[in-house]
């Protein structure tokens, strides 16, 4: 008698049903993982709103984000800056508290990066904002945010997309954007 | 169309006749010999623009060494008229590459400013471009690199630092060439005048042995310099079409 | 699931505990790495984040004193360039300097002051704070001071406003002993100098407008005075002009860098090439070339030196010699310049008097293409007159060993290691109760002092330089630091003033930083410049950005040699140690552009830059001639050990084409004991076995005065290569044409180039 599929499957169900239960796990973990600890909106030092400031006093992006236009980096304002206006707005919150501490002590803030392109790739801010490209465009609708998520799919995909839609003149040479 | 249409017209676009003559520029190099001393500051230049890495003596002693533009020293005759002649060496930007014909997966090409360009996450190591390259001037990652800490304080942000197992070599420094033409836009200007962009090489060169520019450009230095009857390829006879032209050493005529 | 039992169901428990703990890895694994967005609580007023900001200042990595200019971006210093503005280097920079970013992001720097704790050498610190050593410090010089013992400060040569400090704050201890001591210093130069034309300064070399160099021994392109300066006239005077092209002639015994650049190499025997210069001038006499009042004398002073007789003596043919002497001649102008091996036999001095005389008797003193003389630094006096000889240093030793040093103050200079052991300086240093260190790197030197106050790098500290040779007009460059200190360590005049402050000398150094005092210092040049800017601190903001600041002043003087000097023309034979029997071999130590004086081997870029001669990188090796070998039975990469009289060493063999058969030459700059994690115990220091000979006059070291031995270990430990075969194999890879361009004979013309390339 020869050994039928039958028969070795039954043999390997223990083993078989292990795997699956595994396998299982796993998928369960990432997705544990991918939902309850997302990295794309990632709790900061401060919990600034974009939605406050952006969304309901309607600041500029650039009024903070003043290198946008000027630098590849769009940069985050000083806590010098901060301090400009919450010398005396909203003095008694305890965040702005918090940044004032920071202000004495003269430590930066710690921020942690939200859109964070992979080192390889050459992106500047100057041409973009130059081109009139929104800043939503990539950022996604920030001055709805009250902790910023990376929310627009920032991939190469993007990039192309728009560079072809718009003609952009070289646009889909890589050394454009790779470096 | 499709994806696989697409890649195979671009591929198409770039073997027809006259492409390259729809360049924006033709960036060259000379290399003038006859002043070119052998000092290797073009090689630390290079090493410090583009985050080139240390690769240590035993890696070295394997022949992985790490230098995308290198002096090359030839002797000749025999003691006492032995006599030695030094050429830096670095990539051709070839026009007619035959490192881009080879991967599989287009991680090389040649792009509009006639630059032959390097995608290093695009790349998958197969390393043929460097076995096509008649120059030898492609170089493997075998591992990540590593830099003593602060060392990598000094790591160029314009440049990216490559990772293990992808091939990277000379861009005529890319990245300044994109800033050059960032600054023309600025000016609104549509080119980048002569002189004002050099890759780290020709601008530390002691002897003003390397020029830097477009060919297409009949009033740039390097136009002019390939007029010079000492001008040459190095291995012309493989047809490449480099990009960087040599003037050949000068042997005075003793007694 | 009624058939799972109670093993089966811990099983699949444990296994879906596995699989969502890998799940939540992997998910873990493939996330972005968390950067941060750090600002600037208040930023400075030039910054930008993602914009490069450009700081001129001075290279520090050799006594040239070149202009840089430093790329900086978010704080951090990325690339240094030549400053284009700066008239000694015009925008360039050698490798040397391009690698000085290794020196400030070095991983083995001095991050703070300590107190030695082991033994001397042993290594050991312990941390300490500024105020804490500093006290210390200042206490015992003060106790010195008072109770009348001897405080030495040994410093590496230093110019503009730090030198005055130095010079101010050893006035102030009541001590004469300041000196300064660099290696490669020649000595011998400015000795001859002095002799010849009565000046102990250095002149400006016109190699640019020259039409013919005639170098003995001198690798100006790699090493020599200021080797950009001299590349930039290199490259101009072969191919820069409409002019002839510019001919280059080496006399040396091992080809050099500048050897290989010149049109033709000749070698002569070590220690000869004086008698050669000589034996061209009384060519020149013949020829007719020089018609002064006094050519009777030189005639006189001559006369031993024919042709002939200094064939013999040299090893050159008496036809090359007449040959070599009517193109220098007829040369519009022709140059003479020595150095290097030159300025290191027991005859260097005479040796230099004879090559300058060249320059002398074809009359090019004080014109294009010829030797233009400088005047005097615009701060202080000439910086060389505190230059420490050996003489000089083996009497420090000398004064140790008897107990008559109470401290000794070292900044950044490396004695113990550039010295011979001959010399017994670092055993001297045993018996000297206090030595303060102020170098930025545990050093061998460093390794031997009881208090290490370690200082700034040259890009983090303020600082003024006038380059030495100037360019025969007045320069002056400020170095300014283009980033914030990396650690807890000061700048070497910070720490000099502080000192003069707990010391009570206010009254002679009354500033509290260096920038003050340079600013103080700087006033002056601006009031005797007569500048466009309407007050000061424009100036003071013009030279800043511009990084140099110089005056179109030039000496106009005639050079008349006294005939007492014309008289006593001579060359003496050169002295060597060791006989001729037992120690075959002249040794050749050279120094490269990467190691300089060895302060190269703890960047790593400079270790693997391969040396562009043997395409060698980490190590030390020593370079014979094929013959040599061959009678010897050695290939390359055979351990052999060379001994002097002094000592013995092993290094791996390399055959090199264009060395005497009686020389051997070994690369200066590994060896080191110490100094960090990239130089330490890597190859060997061929300074250690010389014999402790001096020039005559100038009592320097006569580094290329030692006989060797050499035998074979019969081991192997070839040293690593880059680069392939050393023979273009018929490749045609380097093309050659003749000095006429119309000669024809080229493969190529790249009119024709085609932009258009053509299927196939």
């Amino acid at each position: 008698m020869s050994v039928s599929i039958v028969h070795t499957l039954r043999v390997l169900r223990p083993a078989a049903m292990i795997a699956l239960v595994a396998l299982t796990g796993l998928v369960v973990g990432f997705y544990v993982n991918a939902t309850f600890f997302p990295g794309t909106s990632p709790e900061q030092p401060i919990n600034f709103s974009h939605r406050i400031h952006a969304g309901e006093n309607q600041i500029p992006c650039m009024y903070c984000h003043v290198q946008a236009r000027r630098s590849i980096s769009a940069g985050v304002p000083s806590v010098n800056k901060c301090m400009g206006c919450h010398a005396e707005v909203a003095t008694d919150s305890p965040q702005i508290r918090l940044l004032a501490s920071y202000f004495e002590t003269k430590e930066p803030i710690p921020w942690i990066k939200v859109h964070d392109l992979p080192d390889f790739v050459h992106f500047t801010h100057k041409r973009h904002v130059q081109a009139d490209i929104e800043c939503q465009t990539c950022h996604g609708p920030v001055e709805t945010m009250d902790v910023v998520s990376r929310e627009a799919p920032v991939k190469m995909g993007l990039c192309l997309d728009c560079h072809r839609k718009n003609e952009v003149e070289h646009g889909t040479d890589c050394w454009t954007c790779h470096k | 169309m499709n994806f696989i249409d697409r890649f195979m017209a671009s591929w198409r676009k770039y073997r027809k006749p006259g492409y390259y003559e729809e360049f924006d520029y033709a960036w060259t190099m000379t290399v003038d010999l006859d002043r070119c001393t052998g000092c290797g500051a073009c090689v630390t230049a290079c090493q410090a623009e583009n985050n080139i890495p240390i690769v240590g003596e035993k890696e070295l002693g394997r022949g992985r060494e790490m230098q995308w533009i290198r002096i090359e020293r030839y002797w000749e005759g025999e003691y006492p008229n032995a006599k030695l002649s030094f050429i830096p060496m670095l990539c051709q930007q070839c026009d007619a590459a035959p490192c881009e014909t080879v991967c599989p997966v287009s991680a090389t090409y040649h792009n509009q400013d006639g630059l032959n360009a390097q995608i290093y996450n695009r790349c998958i190591g197969t390393r043929s471009c460097a076995v096509y390259c008649p120059y030898e001037v492609r170089y493997f990652n075998y591992y990540d690199h590593h830099w003593d800490a602060p060392l990598e304080q000094q790591l160029n942000p314009d440049v990216t630092v490559r990772e293990k197992g992808v091939m990277e070599k000379c861009t005529f420094c890319v990245q300044r060439i994109r800033q050059a033409k960032d600054h023309a836009k600025d000016d609104g200007r549509r080119r980048v005048k002569d002189g004002e962009v050099q890759p780290a090489c020709v601008q530390t060169c002691p002897s003003e042995a390397l020029t830097f520019g477009d060919r297409k450009d009949a009033n740039s230095v390097v136009a002019k310099k390939m007029n010079d009857p000492r001008a040459y390829h190095v291995l012309e006879e493989t047809n490449t079409l480099p990009s960087v032209v040599y003037l050949k050493k000068v042997r005075a005529n003793a007694d | 699931m009624s058939n799972v039992d109670r093993r089966q169901f811990l099983k699949l428990v444990g296994a879906g505990g596995v699989g969502a703990g890998a799940g939540f890895m992997l998910a873990e694994s493939i996330k972005h790495p968390v950067e941060y967005l750090i600002p600037y609580p208040i930023p400075p007023e030039e910054f930008s984040p993602g914009i490069a900001t450009w700081y001129n200042s001075v290279c520090g990595m050799c006594p040239a004193g070149c202009g840089i200019s430093v790329r900086t971006r978010e704080g951090r210093a990325k690339k240094i360039e030549g400053n284009p503005l700066h008239p000694v280097n015009q925008g360039r920079l050698c490798a040397l300097g391009q690698a000085g970013l290794q020196t400030l992001y070095n991983p083995d720097r001095l991050t703070g002051p300590m107190l030695q704790s082991g033994e001397r050498g042993s290594e050991e610190f312990i941390q300490t704070t500024w105020e804490e050593s500093l006290a210390t410090v200042a206490h015992r010089l003060a106790a010195a001071r008072d109770g009348g013992k001897n405080i030495y400060l040994l410093s590496e040569g230093v110019r503009g406003h730090l030198a005055m400090l130095l010079e101010r704050f050893m006035d102030g201890l009541g001590s004469e002993h300041l000196m300064h001591y660099d290696f490669a210093h020649p000595h011998a130069l400015y000795a001859a100098n002095q002799r010849l034309f009565g000046e102990h300064t250095l002149p400006y070399y016109d190699i640019r407008n020259t039409r013919y160099l005639l170098s003995f021994g001198a690798d100006y392109l790699s090493n020599w005075l200021s080797p950009v300066h001299h590349s930039l006239g290199f490259g101009h005077s072969r191919q820069g002009t409409d002019l002839d092209r510019g001919r280059f002639v080496q006399i040396e015994a091992k080809m050099s860098l500048s050897g290989a650049a010149a049109d033709e190499w000749i070698p002569a025997r070590p220690g000869s090439e004086g008698i050669l210069a000589l034996g061209l001038a009384h060519q020149i006499l013949a020829g007719g070339a020089y018609t002064g009042s006094d050519f009777d004398d030189w005639n006189a002073a001559l006369a031993g030196y024919s042709a002939e007789s200094v064939a013999e003596r040299t090893g050159v043919a008496a036809k090359t010699i007449v040959r070599l002497a009517s193109e220098f001649m007829k040369a519009e102008p022709g140059l003479a310049i020595g150095g290097g091996a030159v300025d290191n036999h027991s005859n260097a001095v005479d040796t230099l008097v004879a090559v300058n005389l060249l320059n002398y008797l074809v009359g090019n003193i004080g014109k294009p293409g010829g030797i233009v003389f400088n005047s005097d630094p615009v701060v202080g006096g000439p910086a060389n007159n505190r230059q420490a000889n050996f003489i000089a240093m083996q009497q420090l030793a000398e004064q140790a060993r008897h107990g008559a040093i109470d401290v000794l103050i070292v900044n950044n200079t490396n004695p113990v290691f550039t010295l011979p052991h001959a010399s017994g300086f670092r055993e001297a240093l045993a018996s000297i109760p206090m030595i303060v260190s102020l170098s930025s790197f545990m050093d061998e030197t460093t390794t031997m002092a009881d208090v290490v106050l370690p200082s700034h790098s040259y890009l983090e500290s303020w600082g003024d330089d006038m380059p030495q040779p100037g360019l025969g007009f007045p320069v002056a460059a400020i170095s300014q630091p283009v980033v914030s200190p990396l650690y807890n360590t000061r700048a070497t005049g910070d720490i000099i003033l502080d000192l003069a402050g707990k010391l009570g000398m206010k009254d002679s150094m009354p500033w509290d930083s260096m920038e003050a005092c340079l600013k103080d210092g700087w006033r002056q040049i601006y009031e005797r410049s007569s500048p466009d800017a309407s007050d000061f601190d424009t100036f003071w903001r013009d030279v800043l950005v511009s990084g140099v600041w110089g005056e179109d002043i030039h000496r106009q003087d005639t050079v008349v040699v006294d005939k007492s000097v014309i008289d006593n023309i001579d060359v003496a034979e050169p002295e060597f140690s060791g006989d001729s029997e037992q120690y075959p071999f002249f040794l050749h130590p050279y120094m490269s552009t990467a190691m300089y004086d060895g302060r190269g081997a703890n960047l790593p870029w400079m270790q693997e830059l391969p040396d562009p001669m043997t395409s060698i990188v980490y190590g030390s090796w020593v370079e014979m001639n094929p013959a040599t070998a061959q009678q010897l039975g050695l290939r390359d990469g055979d351990l052999v050990s060379i001994s002097s009289e002094y000592g013995s060493l092993e290094a791996p063999v390399v055959i090199f084409p264009a060395i005497m058969p009686e020389v051997i030459a070994m690369p200066i700059g590994q060896g080191h004991s110490a100094f960090g994690r990239y130089a330490r115990d890597r190859g060997t220091n061929p300074l250690q076995i010389l014999a402790p000979l001096t020039a005559t006059t100038s009592g320097s070291l006569a580094t290329h005065a030692t006989r060797v031995s050499l035998a074979a270990t019969g081991r192997r430990a070839a040293p690593v290569q880059t680069g392939g075969d050393t023979r273009q194999l018929g490749r045609n890879i380097v093309q050659f044409t003749g000095d006429d361009s119309s000669a024809g004979g080229h493969s190529a013309n790249l009119n024709s180039i085609p932009i258009v390339v053509k299927t196939t």
